[in-house]
């Protein structure tokens, strides 16, 4: 008789498994710089920080990242209940309380990485480098650690506008000096901290770096949108740490793997192979932060031919590709090289002829609809799983809105799974899978409903 | 003109109770009204095009049953329950909206607001998060775009001079209500805990000139009145997010406390300090909004190029005219509240506590759901926070 040898349901790319390895690099190096008495900065995760830190030679540590890897290893538990008791509310950010937990454990122990600590653990720090961009933890949690540590805190902003307030005439240059002297405090501040000059040549190495390695992410993401999708969600995000923390450090290295995961997923797109190891029934988005404790639960989907195509967060953005050679401070020109106003960003993605309308539709409505769908269209997605974070707002509080409008665009249905990205005990897979299920149904009515609708899939 | 004929805490009842009475006579007579969320938009800027400010709440009592579909539970249920009004056609006198970045949900809600309730003309200030320099002077730059597109909306132009008088008449209001606080520092204090938060809440419901008088003819009828609050065991301070509504306050003031003094947005904080009269007014404006305002929202530290942190020297930077607050107003103990979900005071709890106890003022902290109903468990907490204070 012969045995069947069942595959697993995910087929991962090969490509994946170094990039994903030099993540373990950022805590090796963090410790390492530590006992040589060379500066460590916890780092938020944000666009402009890593280079800059990278060219001063200072070691970047993401607690985002650090958190996440706890709660992979089903070890983050114990923080979270030490940040309770330390006070801080249970509602919030489940990466800000496994650090607070983490931060008064290693207080405890006069400054040492706690035993149980995975990987290393992230050494004491000698700054916090934290964010205006993105969520309000990112610089309340740091301002906060100021509990457990005498380390100071650098706060980075950055502008977020609304869409139509982008498009207002002077909001851009207004926004590119904004960020240009907010970075310029920053590197006056760190040559202050580490009694040492910026070396602009080392800045535009690894600013440059950084945005290849985007350009290479955002290839790979083009390539993405083939049937059968050709690197799954997850893979995706285990690359994404090594260009989001390790971009800096480490250019030529990121660079080199990248290169590697695009003929890879190339070679996949060439040849019709897919992520899954099992028909692609439906493509799927995942819309919000993953769980990063249950990501088996997406090979549970996999299983029912659910390949997971895109996803909204740690995207890459589009290339820009201006000429820059007029701009001559080097801080400006760091800039303006990752920073696209929204009028050009709408011409660059949708092409002169589709522009104004969506530019038009922006200024009527308040936000850039089309824009923010686009990619459930380009990727032809036949459903969303929306990803609701109980323990984080900026994650979360948009999703319905998009569920709403992405069904009135696109008839594209939305699947809510509650969870969180630390807390286990917030997700309940046994519930989601049986949602899923149910959900099929869903997107075979939808599908049916785009066709008679003339809608490309 | 139809003139109030009711003054004092009477008309301040009559407000509480219908709070879009006036405006909405305002609005027959051709006046637009400008809703706001939170303390960040700049009204002196609509003040100053005659355009009447108008601050959106919620409602404890009213069920979140449209707002669910736009924004899910796990979000502040203060925002939610202002959008579920919005959607429910509770704020459709309004011309205008104004928001600004107070927090991740005040952002998105600002955009969901926008899609969804379509208030006719809406504007997001992008205040920035800092007091850097350069944060500054980005906020200059955004309140130069916010006075453009209000005089697009208003259909005239704002000069200088209508702008540093409508500053004059905002902070003449900000005088008023410390005059109102100073009537809370007797012993028992002369106006309670709930009544301040209907005065304040009324005023917000009026144009500016209309608020002063309206407090002026609170303060004279406060001082004079033989009615007031009794004396009780504790003088209680609250700090904390948004109380809009007289429940969570006449918990406390049920039990043996009054609640002398707060640093609420529905109360003191927006009102005590004054916008600096500067020669170009955008500047005084921008560094009210930015630095004087006390918001958890907004990263502020003892020296931010300081290579070295002390920790309670920050807190003492960040927190010390609490202590300030508690030694003038004569307050015992603090009550430290939070919506749920607000992560910008969640952050802060620590912290604040952490000050409080190096100052000796013993604090609580309580944390609701934004319902009536939720209020009766922390009501046991409140009572055995009573008895350790003594």
């Amino acid at each position: 008789m012969t045995q069947e040898v069942k595959t697993r349901p995910l087929n991962r790319l090969k490509s994946m498994y170094a990039l994903r390895a030099e993540v373990d690099k950022m805590y090796e190096a963090g410790g390492e710089a530590k006992a040589a008495g060379r500066p460590v900065a916890w780092v938020m995760l944000e666009g402009w920080a890593n280079p800059i830190l990278s060219a001063m030679d200072v070691v970047s540590v993401y607690p985002e990242n650090y958190s996440s890897l706890c709660a992979a290893a089903k070890l983050a538990g114990p923080f979270l209940e030490r940040a309770e008791s330390e006070g801080y509310p249970t509602h919030l950010c489940g990466y800000a309380r496994t650090c607070v937990g983490y931060s008064a454990r290693m207080v405890e122990l006069d400054g040492q990485i706690p035993p149980e600590a995975p990987a290393g653990g992230m050494p004491k720090p000698t700054l916090l480098v934290s964010s205006g961009e993105v969520c309000d933890a990112r610089f309340k949690w740091f301002q906060s650690l100021g509990r457990y540590f005498d380390a100071p805190v650098w706060t980075l902003e950055s502008p977020s506008p609304t869409a139509r307030e982008s498009l207002t005439p002077g909001t851009y240059e207004r926004n590119v000096q904004f960020l240009t002297n907010e970075l310029k405090q920053f590197v006056n501040f760190l040559e202050k901290l580490l009694g040492k000059k910026m070396d602009w040549s080392r800045l535009n190495f690894t600013g440059e770096g950084t945005n290849e390695i985007n350009r290479l992410r955002w290839e790979i993401n083009q390539l993405r949108k083939a049937r059968p999708g050709p690197m799954h969600t997850r893979d995706f995000w285990s690359v994404m740490s090594s260009a989001l923390y390790r971009g800096g450090a480490d250019p030529t290295a990121i660079v080199e793997g990248h290169k590697k995961l695009y003929d890879e997923v190339k070679y996949r797109v060439d040849h019709g192979i897919a992520g899954i190891n099992r028909p692609e029934k439906y493509r799927i988005a995942f819309e919000g932060l993953p769980p990063w404790h249950s990501l088996g639960f997406l090979d549970d989907l996999a299983e029912r031919g659910w390949n997971f195509v895109c996803e909204s967060a740690y995207s890459p953005r589009r290339p820009i590709n201006i000429d820059l050679s007029n701009v001559s401070d080097p801080i400006e020109r760091y800039v303006r090289s990752r920073y696209r106003s929204l009028a050009d960003s709408i011409v660059d993605e949708f092409g002169p002829e589709e522009a104004p309308g969506v530019i038009a539709e922006v200024k009527q409505e308040g936000s850039a609809r089309r824009l923010r769908l686009r990619h459930i269209r380009e990727y032809q997605c036949d459903g969303v799983v929306l990803h609701v974070l109980l323990s984080c707002r900026a994650a979360s509080s948009g999703l319905s809105l998009f569920s709403d409008q992405l069904l009135d665009v696109y008839k594209v249905p939305s699947l809510i799974i509650e969870g969180d990205i630390i807390d286990t005990s917030l997700f309940n897979p046994a519930e989601a899978l049986r949602k899923a299920e149910t959900f099929e149904e869903t997107m075979e009515h939808y599908r049916k409903v785009r066709k008679d609708m003339g809608l490309e899939w | 003109m139809v003139v109030a004929t009711k003054q004092g805490m009477a008309r301040v009842d009559e407000l509480y109770q219908e709070r879009s009475q006036r405006v909405r006579e305002l609005k027959a007579e051709g006046k637009k009204v400008v809703g706001y969320l939170c303390i960040y938009p700049v009204l002196e800027m609509m003040t100053a095009l005659d355009l009447v400010p108008y601050r959106v709440v919620g409602d404890m009592r009213e069920p979140i049953t449209k707002a669910d579909h736009y924004m899910p539970p796990v979000v502040c249920p203060f925002l939610r329950s202002c959008l579920d009004l919005g959607l429910k056609g509770k704020y459709d006198f309004l011309d205008g909206m104004v928001t600004s970045h107070i927090c991740d949900v005040g952002s998105s809600l600002s955009g969901v607001w926008n899609y969804t309730v379509k208030t006719p003309y809406h504007y997001h200030i992008d205040t920035p998060h800092t007091v850097h320099d350069t944060s500054l002077e980005q906020l200059r730059g955004l309140l130069g775009a916010f006075r453009n597109s209000l005089e697009e909306f208003a259909g005239k132009k704002m000069t200088d001079a209508m702008l540093t008088k409508a500053i004059v008449l905002h902070n003449e209001q900000r005088a008023l209500v410390r005059e109102l606080y100073e009537l809370k520092k007797p012993d028992p204090p002369l106006i309670s805990g709930a009544e301040t938060i209907k005065v304040i809440k009324a005023v917000q419901s009026l144009p500016t000139g209309e608020g002063n008088a309206l407090l002026r003819s609170v303060i004279a009828e406060v001082k004079t009145r033989k009615n007031g609050p009794v004396k009780k065991a504790a003088r209680l301070m609250v700090w904390g997010s948004i109380l809009d509504e007289t429940a969570f306050i006449k918990m406390i003031e049920n039990l043996d406390a009054n609640v002398v003094m707060d640093d609420t947005c529905v109360g003191s904080r927006p009102f005590f300090d004054d916008v600096k009269l500067t020669l170009d007014p955008i500047d005084g404006l921008a560094r009210h909004y930015l630095v004087d305002i006390k918001c958890p929202r907004t990263f502020r530290a003892r020296d931010f190029y300081a290579t070295k942190k002390n920790y309670m020297e920050d807190l003492k930077a960040r927190f010390s005219y609490l202590a300030d607050y508690a030694r003038d107003w004569k307050a015992n103990g603090v009550i430290v509240e939070s919506v749920r979900y607000c992560d910008t005071h969640g952050y802060e709890v620590p912290g604040v506590r952490d000050y409080l106890k190096e100052v000796g003022l013993p604090s609580i902290y309580l944390e609701h759901d934004y319902t009536e109903g939720a209020l009766a468990p922390l009501r046991t907490r409140v009572q055995g926070f009573l008895e350790i204070i003594g």
